[in-house]
């Protein structure tokens, strides 16, 4: 019994240094000059301790790092409004739909579910390119909200169905017509599933590389965080200084709003995984 | 209520009352019918136009020589696709890619359903450790592979703490950097599988385990012949999402080797976006996108399909 209790121990002290070293690494190397990381990668930065590295890539001419939080906030908010507005009513007509076409238009919207985003940029440029939309913010948002649509569909279609036909009775009683009815009575209802959305299409906006990289591409100027990241330090994989505060800068924000924010995403994904 | 419904609240109003004449029964589906098509135009539109549309136009680009600039592109048959079966990149980066979904699978659902099963009881160091596991999910793979990058690349973090007499090629022998890559995304990737089996051991009937004990099960025989049977959709579920995963692997790699070293640890991703891209042969591209789709989509089919026999024999 204590040899079984032991062994828990051990694996618990295992998973917690290799999910911790890392970030242990990253929070410490952003303050010690690039000396001091080759020669004590490990130890902490009491001697040479300095905000210096730090406001160096705060205000680096290569990467804006507060512009590109700025923009990638931006781009997450654009998609899940968007992704809202667009699928929210459509989802609600397919559950309340009886007729073939429904299901049709249903099956169409989940067509996109295992297709993966990054085997679709090619022919994405293509037809961005025909409509003039290449290297834009609206042909980058609009490609980014299709992404985020067959998953959302099958969230909503499937609450939806839950929800009892008789408030739309009452709401059309009222006199409510249908987009009254859905987002007056029934979106409301929808708060957790669409908290779930919110989760997983927020996650995939925020850690994209390869839309915002080929489809938004570096000549338009805009980065998001991981564009960002990469152009500044891709160049420089060996100057330390400047890779450890551009990482600790990338990931930080981030990290305190997931330890805030935990139950919500982790269920988020929970729900949507079990359910998709 | 808002103004946009009055349209339609009035003529309706009195219809509830009344018999209904078969004309205004009529119109009033139809005007039911024109409400369903502009709410489910606009993801329709969307769907058609950036998805199923680019599927076609990808199948397609496969059979020409686009390079991005010219247009129209020329059509020159099957040479893509004869190209691609005899190009050593490609294969390479088909067998590694191949090689890290195999192990990449095993590996993140065992560790997956293992650290699930340690963290299973609820207290508040396990609720610490769940979020633990699961960071690298909201940190993406970019920043993670620069992160290990930076650690395990040469004059990194490990091999300046080794010295340089002792220090260990992780990312510049061929061989160390595929395991490299391997356990990198298996870590980065692995917390995903925690979270969802911790939600799929939530579903395991207390009365059942109970059962269990009282029978005289070991911990051993209560998880091999009643969690793991249980568990089966989960284990479903967690399949197709880590093979889906990592047969798309190309943001870590990028970040985490770039490729390298000489190529070695180019996925099939990789292939497609950086030689297409960097060579503007994206016909050439084109027709290994499609190559993924189509395996892609079979694998999930078949996945599914051989799943389904033991989540029948859940509900049996």
């Amino acid at each position: 019994m204590t040899g079984r209790r032991a062994g828990r121990l051990l694996a618990v002290l295992v998973l917690v240094l290799i999910m911790v070293g890392p970030l242990y690494l990253m929070v410490t190397n952003a303050f010690k000059s690039q000396h001091d990381i080759l020669t004590e990668p490990f130890g902490w930065p009491t001697s040479g301790f300095s905000l210096k590295y730090l406001h160096a890539a705060l205000t680096s001419p290569d990467f804006n790092v507060v512009r590109a939080y700025g923009v990638t906030v931006l781009f997450v908010v654009a998609v899940n409004v968007l992704n809202l507005l667009i699928v929210g009513p459509a989802s609600y007509a397919i559950a309340r739909g009886t007729r073939r076409y429904h299901r049709a238009v249903m099956l169409v919207l989940l067509a996109g579910l295992f297709i993966p985003g990054q085997t679709l940029v090619i022919p994405v440029i293509y037809v961005l390119k025909a409509l003039g939309l290449i290297g834009t913010i609206p042909g980058f948002l609009l490609f980014e909200t299709t992404l985020t649509v067959p998953t959302t569909v099958f969230l909503f279609v499937a609450f939806v169905q839950t929800v009892p036909r008789e408030l739309d009775e009452a709401a059309r009683i009222d006199g409510a017509s249908r987009y009254g009815t859905f987002w007056r009575v029934i979106f409301p209802l929808m708060r957790p599933v669409a908290a779930t959305a919110m989760v997983l299409n927020s996650a995939g906006v925020w850690t994209d590389f390869v839309n915002p990289q080929f489809i938004l591409g570096p000549q338009s100027g805009v980065y998001t965080v991981t564009t960002g990241v990469y152009a500044a330090i891709s160049r420089l994989s060996t100057n330390y200084t400047v890779v450890y505060p551009n990482i600790l800068l990338a990931t930080a924000p981030v990290i305190v709003f997931y330890v805030f924010m935990q139950r919500r995403i982790i269920g988020g994904l929970t729900a949507g995984a079990i359910k998709g | 209520m808002p103004a946009s419904s009055t349209a339609t609240a009035v003529p309706t109003a009195p219809r509830t009352v009344g018999p209904r004449p078969p004309l205004g029964r009529t119109r009033a589906r139809r005007r039911e019918t024109a409400a369903d098509i502009a709410m489910m135009a606009p993801p329709l539109i969307l769907v058609a136009g950036l998805i199923i549309v680019p599927i076609g136009i990808a199948v397609y680009l496969s059979f020409t020589d686009w390079n991005g600039f010219t247009s129209p592109p020329h059509t020159i048959g099957f040479r893509n696709y004869t190209r691609l079966i005899h190009d050593p990149a490609v294969k390479h980066a088909a067998f590694l890619t191949l090689l890290i979904t195999a192990i990449g699978t095993i590996a993140c659902n065992v560790l997956g359903l293992g650290v699930a099963l340690l963290l299973n009881r609820n207290t508040r160091i396990n609720a610490i450790l769940r979020v633990l596991v699961f960071y690298p999910y909201v940190v993406g793979a970019v920043i993670l592979g620069f992160l290990w990058s930076s650690i395990l690349g040469t004059n990194g973090a490990v091999d300046a703490a080794l010295g340089a007499h002792h220090s260990l090629p992780f990312l510049s022998d061929p061989k160390w950097a595929i395991a490299t890559v391997v356990c990198v995304i298996v870590w980065s990737s692995f917390g995903v599988n925690v979270v969802l089996y911790l939600a799929g051991l939530q579903t395991v009937p207390d009365n059942v385990l109970e059962a269990a004990k009282i029978d005289g099960a070991s911990p051993w025989q209560t998880f091999w012949r009643v969690k793991l049977p249980m568990l089966a959709p989960t284990v479903t579920v967690n399949v197709v999402l880590v093979v889906i995963g990592l047969l798309r692997v190309y943001e870590l790699i990028l970040a985490l080797t770039a490729g390298g070293p000489a190529g070695e640890t180019q996925s099939f991703v990789y292939n497609i976006l950086t030689s297409s891209f960097d060579n503007t042969q994206l016909g050439y591209g084109a027709a290994q996108s499609v190559v993924l789709m189509v395996f892609i989509v079979v694998v999930t089919i078949v996945i599914t399909a051989a799943r389904r026999r033991s989540e029948q024999a859940v509900a049996a």
